[in-house]
């Protein structure tokens, strides 16, 4: 593919939730497309190996064999949904390194295969609201958004229309409704704690979580509704969840106008000072070792966040020394990661003689309830919510139990004690010392690694020790007795929630990317996944990539269309 | 099988997993102790001893216990490969007299010959011999400390957290003792709990957070 001058007219880089996403959009606009995805193929269906394993099945019963996982998965063994039925879904750490800047931590979780993490995601899908693309101008860390909610709001319609979000409308400002199929009922404990949290707090709701799993049928799109097995990661043959495979990509596919590569990992962008233009786009064939490229009219990079910056770190020339599209001097910085922690856990008494059936594959949510009309946060200006969720024991309590022989093995087969918890997400704030950089070491297949300097600062402790606080109040007043509650952060990357780095906004001198996700540098280079982040907000961020990936891509294919670009 | 009493060499040991397979419907391949390296391969007093000790937690009752489903070498098996972190170097806080004899070089802990010596000892003798009444104490009493309230470090927490993870991810303990569905199908937010009703194996969240 070294000579293809005219047969693509875009080349997406990355085919998970955005990069899938870019190639429907752009191949249904009438543009020849050529998406190019590092890992290995994985196909709908034929390729969910583990997908309908018993534990019994499995050599380490579902655990995991964690002798190798130390050898070779170091990292991923560190998320909990990394285990033996998803491990396949992860990256091989020993074979795809990164270095952490000394006395750093960041825990990176990926998925380097066709669909990307959009196999792996938790499926949560908020809207933002202007509180969150006003924050950084209202409290002036980090740089303002050059667009606000009512722009994008059209843009999330047409997303969840495709995607298929279930949720409950519930009117509040600083959680936007969508267009929503029908919510998943929240569990008996999770009404009765809703209710008494309403009934002291008037302003705070304890709502189903949106999600991407479909709770109605889409024959049009080959989607079955749900089957409440919440194994999500080990790929669905029923396409009930959003995923590449399970949607964008048969969408992209069935206008005969898209060409999908897999095994390549680009490490650089050819760039034309005279044209202010990338002219081509370089990969490595990972089994083979040889390197390619390819020509397009325009570039969308979405090689999943910190990738993205990689690619454009790495593709520095004469002309654009610091890397490309960084004029501003600002590529690579002002990266985040939402602060989590368990906020807290609480037993919930008084449900004894009820249970459920199935398993829901989401929880509940507690949007923010703090810094909205006035600025109430003690050390913290911005946002926090919780997501978790009401749930029974099972066998594994036993673990925690005294006690051998037959009683013992009888009160392990009932249904254990409902606790509920409550894990807090605070907005994590942009700031220049958090940031990505070359290294020096290289990977196995000779490309410069990324090295992440990563760190939570005062006011994401702050926000967390304030949601610890909240959390156990409420679920207290719910009736609940809280036995655990943290306020520290996890490690940084553990939300895996990781974005920023070539951030949108007004002024080419402090952003990459102007308000269509173009490149200030480089007018035919799109950044649509979470590298184009300016600010973290406080909820799950896919939706907000997805939205702006189907702005992007109908600016771009105007722009083209007009001779523009 | 080998006749009572006779030790196991390298073709019985496969032929018999390839047998307890059989019978219990799972691939031939599910515990492989074949494999491990020469200093993680059990005695053949080890197995029998993991075997009853299993047993003697989760026994048989109108259910398959521990040792019917080859809990005792999957504990075996888990350990070796370290899983819930007994391969890991022990916190200096917890090295006691009694227990610094079992660390290997890089400071983890050799599980399987603590509980050989821990049980043999308070057995004043060969555990095995005893009557399972006798064992039953014995284990007892061993749990007991070890789950007290402000208990310092014991192996046996571990050792006990495999034995159920061998069994409630068997067929028999997933799916007979406990309830195990694959797909649901549907979501029922509340329905009365009846005490015959038993808790799902497949409650995957429950397994993570239970």
């Amino acid at each position: 593919m070294t000579d293809n001058e005219g047969q693509f007219d875009a080349i997406v880089v990355g085919s998970g939730i955005t990069g899938g996403f870019a190639a429907k959009e752009l191949t249904e606009a009438g543009l020849k497309v050529l998406m190019i995805e590092r890992g290995r193929k994985i196909e709908h269906q034929i390729d969910y190996e583990t997908e309908t394993k018993a534990p019994w099945e499995m050599e380490f019963r579902g655990e995991g064999d964690t002798a190798l996982y130390e050898r070779d998965y170091a990292v991923q063994m560190l998320n909990r949904h990394f285990t033996e039925f998803t491990q396949n879904h992860f990256v091989n750490d020993a074979e795809q390194p990164y270095q952490k800047a000394p006395g750093k931590d960041f825990d990176w979780f990926r998925s380097y295969q066709l669909g990307g993490r959009s196999l792996t995601w938790g499926r949560q899908c908020y809207r933002w609201s202007d509180y969150d693309f006003g924050a950084n101008k209202r409290d002036g860390v980090g740089t303002d958004w050059p667009i606000r909610y009512a722009e994008l709001a059209p843009w999330y319609d047409r997303v969840e229309e495709f995607v298929g979000v279930s949720g409950a409308r519930e009117g509040l400002a600083q959680l936007p409704d969508g267009h929503f199929l029908p919510p998943m009922e929240l569990n008996v404990v999770e009404q009765a704690v809703r209710e008494r949290i309403r009934a002291k707090y008037p302003e705070r709701v304890l709502t189903i979580g949106r999600t991407a799993n479909l709770t109605e049928a889409r024959p049009e799109q080959g989607r079955a509704h749900c089957q409440y097995r919440s194994i999500c990661a080990r790929g669905c043959s029923y396409g009930a969840y959003f995923s590449t495979q399970s949607a964008s990509l048969p969408a992209a596919q069935k206008t005969g106008r898209l060409t999908v590569v897999t095994d390549a990992q680009v490490h650089r962008l050819s760039y034309d000072p005279a044209t202010r233009r990338v002219t081509a786009v370089h990969w490595i064939d990972t089994r083979t070792g040889e390197h390619k490229r390819a020509h397009s009219r325009i570039v969308f990079l979405n090689a999943g966040s910190f990738n993205s910056v990689h690619v454009l770190l790495n593709s520095r020339s004469e002309a654009m020394p610091n890397g490309l599209a960084n004029s501003s001097g600002v590529l690579g910085t002002h990266i985040m990661d939402h602060a989590s922690t368990l906020a807290a856990k609480a037993i919930m008494p008084g449900f004894e003689d009820r249970t459920t059936f199935g398993n829901r594959p989401t929880g509940v949510v507690i949007p923010r309830f703090k810094n909205m009309e006035t600025l109430d946060g003690d050390g913290f200006t911005r946002g926090y919510s919780y997501q978790g969720g009401a749930m029974q024991s099972t066998w594994t309590q036993g673990k925690r139990m005294g006690g051998i022989g037959a009683e013992y093995k009888d009160k392990l087969h009932q249904v254990g004690p409902w606790s509920m918890v409550l894990v807090a997400f605070a907005d994590s704030m942009p700031r220049a010392a958090n940031r990505l950089t070359l290294s020096k070491k290289l990977d196995p297949r000779g490309v410069p690694q990324l090295e992440i300097a990563f760190e939570h600062g005062a006011e994401e402790h702050a926000a967390l020790a304030d949601a610890k606080k909240e959390a156990a109040a409420m679920l207290t007043h719910a009736g609940g007795k809280v036995i655990m509650g943290f306020d520290r952060p996890n490690h940084g990357g553990t939300a895996i929630h990781e974005m920023g780095g070539a951030r949108m906004g007004w002024d080419p001198q402090t952003s990459v990317l102007n308000r269509w996700n173009q490149a200030h540098d480089a007018a035919n280079l799109f950044v649509t996944d979470g590298a184009q982040m300016s600010s973290s907000a406080c909820q799950n961020p896919s939706l907000t990539y997805l939205a702006l990936t189907a702005r992007a891509c109908d600016a771009a294919v105007s722009m083209l269309k007009e001779g523009r670009i | 099988m080998s006749a009572a009493g006779q030790g196991w060499n390298r073709r019985e040991f496969v032929g018999a997993a390839s047998l307890l397979a059989l019978a219990l419907g799972v691939p031939a391949a599910a515990i492989r102790l074949t494999d491990l390296d020469a200093q993680d391969a059990p005695t053949e007093r080890q197995r029998s001893l993991m075997t009853r000790v299993a047993d003697l937690v989760i026994p048989r009752t109108d259910t398959p216990g521990a040792a019917d489903v080859g809990a005792g070498d999957f504990v075996i098996l888990a350990l070796a490969h370290g899983l819930s972190e007994t391969r890991a170097p022990m916190a200096a806080a917890n090295v006691t007299a009694a227990l610094a004899p079992f660390r290997r070089r890089n400071g983890s802990l050799r599980y399987l010959a603590w509980l050989e010596n821990a049980l043999d000892r308070s057995a004043s003798g060969d555990f095995l011999r005893h009557p399972r009444e006798r064992q039953a104490e014995i284990l007892a009493a061993l749990d007991e400390a070890a789950f007290a309230k402000e208990a310092p470090f014991s192996p046996w927490n571990a050792i006990k957290g495999l034995i159920l993870t061998g069994y409630y991810t068997s067929e028999a303990g997933g799916s007979q003792e406990l309830r195990y569905e694959l797909v649901p199908g549907k979501w029922e937010w509340n329905i009365p709990l009846t005490p015959e009703m038993r808790a799902f194996s497949s409650d995957w969240t429950a397994v993570d957070f239970g």
